[in-house]
């Protein structure tokens, strides 16, 4: 899949808050609800009420797959899942030649080409769509 | 009722006449030569007889298959990848993809979604032109092996369960559950897939319907893949919700006024179900075996 060069993805949402501490997430239910229009998340640049350009994402470790050390990021909806994947791999420093593998609800894997925006929509809660990714596979 | 089980073997079985033609420039060997015959006229050899598969070879680039609309592209070409591999120098031949006038083939949508997309208001057969070289990374996934076509699979049942029932009825299912209904799509056994999918499709005896609805809307006329968003089955007052609700609701532009031209088609399965057919209905009985309504919306065809 064509994807745009990796700068294309924002700072993380703390550093443009101008804090450093992330805030702790609670572990995610796996029933989400459907997300608020209203919500905006800590440091997006685009008021209420808008049509966020970007959506918030948590990336959380599987198994022995390293942390990232900044978990949360704004990214934008057309962005795809191949594109997501590039991005952990490069920030991990991973081989090209290893496999990353990300599930939403911890239970399916999405396709490469599946745009973020759409899994926001239909799997975002509280105002941020929840990734976990795995070297292996985790959830079939 | 005995009508909508028809409906769902009238969607199981539901096939496209196609037609498979080596790309030109990739013919490398046996040029001069047809593969059948020794004058280059068309010779009709049936080389499988799988009643719902039946091969016929015209000429040595050329063969008609029928597809089923409900299966993937790279699961049932085989014998296209094997006939047309015989004509050709090992060392020319990489991953198979396929293109229809010019616009390459996603093996990972369903066959029917592909032609109802793009090629429902053309004659048949369908006309797919077969490369087995310059693959075209920027539109389309590869497809290493049938595990991974099974894998992507699995995970669209996932998601459309995720959706459906919060994943509880897919997450309850043992391995084996489904195991057999990859078996069931690869080896075209309609029994065989629905003795398990017909779980998917239940709902709690409170509700009117499933949590929230898996459908996908293509148009080839937006630069979006497809719009997929939460919407559930029946309303806060208990109406079912009916496709017509669902376009108007997330895609207002495929409802044609209801005194003007008819502008487009709202089509799943080559069909074009009345708008005021209820979603849930639609979910339970037009899906693809991925549990997902995909729905094309297609020009209205100027004849």
């Amino acid at each position: 899949m064509a994807e745009e060069p990796q700068s294309v993805l924002q700072l993380p949402t703390s550093i443009a808050a101008g804090g450093e501490g992330l805030t702790d997430v609670s572990p995610e239910t796996t029933t989400p609800e459907p997300p608020s229009s209203a919500a905006v998340s800590p440091g997006t640049e685009e008021p209420a009420g808008d049509t966020k350009k970007k959506i918030d994402i948590l990336l959380k470790a599987v198994g022995v797959t390293p942390i990232m050390k900044t978990k949360k990021w704004a990214v934008e909806r057309t962005r795809t899942i191949q594109g997501l994947i590039d991005f952990i791999k490069k920030f991990l420093k991973l081989v090209a030649s290893e496999q990353l593998f990300i599930y939403v609800n911890q239970s399916f894997a999405p396709s490469p080409d599946q745009e973020v925006g759409t899994l926001y929509e239909c799997f975002g809660s509280d105002g941020k769509l929840v990734l976990h990714y795995c070297k292996s596979q985790a959830w079939g | 009722m005995t009508d909508d089980k028809d409906v769902l073997r009238d969607v199981w079985f539901g096939r496209i006449p196609t037609c498979f033609t080596l790309y030109q420039d990739e013919i490398t060997e046996r040029e001069a030569e047809p593969y059948y015959g020794k004058d280059s006229s068309v010779s009709f050899n049936v080389v499988s007889s799988l009643p719902s598969m039946m091969l016929y070879t015209l000429e040595w680039n050329r063969i008609l298959l029928l597809l089923p609309r409900v299966s993937y592209l790279t699961l049932v070409t085989d014998k296209v990848k094997k006939h047309f591999q015989k004509v050709m120098r090992q060392e020319d031949i990489s991953e198979i993809w396929f293109e229809y006038e010019g616009t390459p083939l996603k093996w990972h949508y369903p066959i029917g979604l592909l032609f109802d997309l793009l090629a429902s208001s053309s004659a048949l057969p369908w006309n797919i032109t077969v490369h087995f070289k310059s693959f075209p990374e920027k539109d389309l996934l590869h497809c290493p092996s049938k595990d991974a076509i099974e894998a992507h699979f699995m995970s669209c049942m996932k998601e459309a369960d995720a959706l459906k029932h919060k994943s509880q009825v897919i997450n309850e299912m043992q391995k084996k559950d489904h195991k057999q209904l990859w078996m069931g799509l690869q080896n075209d056994r309609f029994d065989q897939f629905w003795a398990i999918n017909r779980k998917l499709m239940e709902y709690p005896a409170e509700e009117n319907g499933f949590r929230y609805i898996p459908f996908r809307i293509y148009q080839t006329t937006t630069e979006r893949p497809f719009i997929q968003k939460l919407f559930r089955p029946v309303a806060a007052d208990g109406q079912l919700h009916t496709l017509g609700d669902l376009l108007k609701e997330v895609c207002p532009s495929a409802i044609d006024p209801e005194d003007g031209e008819k502008k487009n088609q709202v089509m799943i399965h080559g069909i074009e179900p009345m708008l005021e057919t209820p979603l849930q209905w639609l979910s339970e009985h037009l899906s693809y075996p991925d549990n997902f309504l995909h729905i094309s919306i297609i020009p209205q065809p100027t004849d």
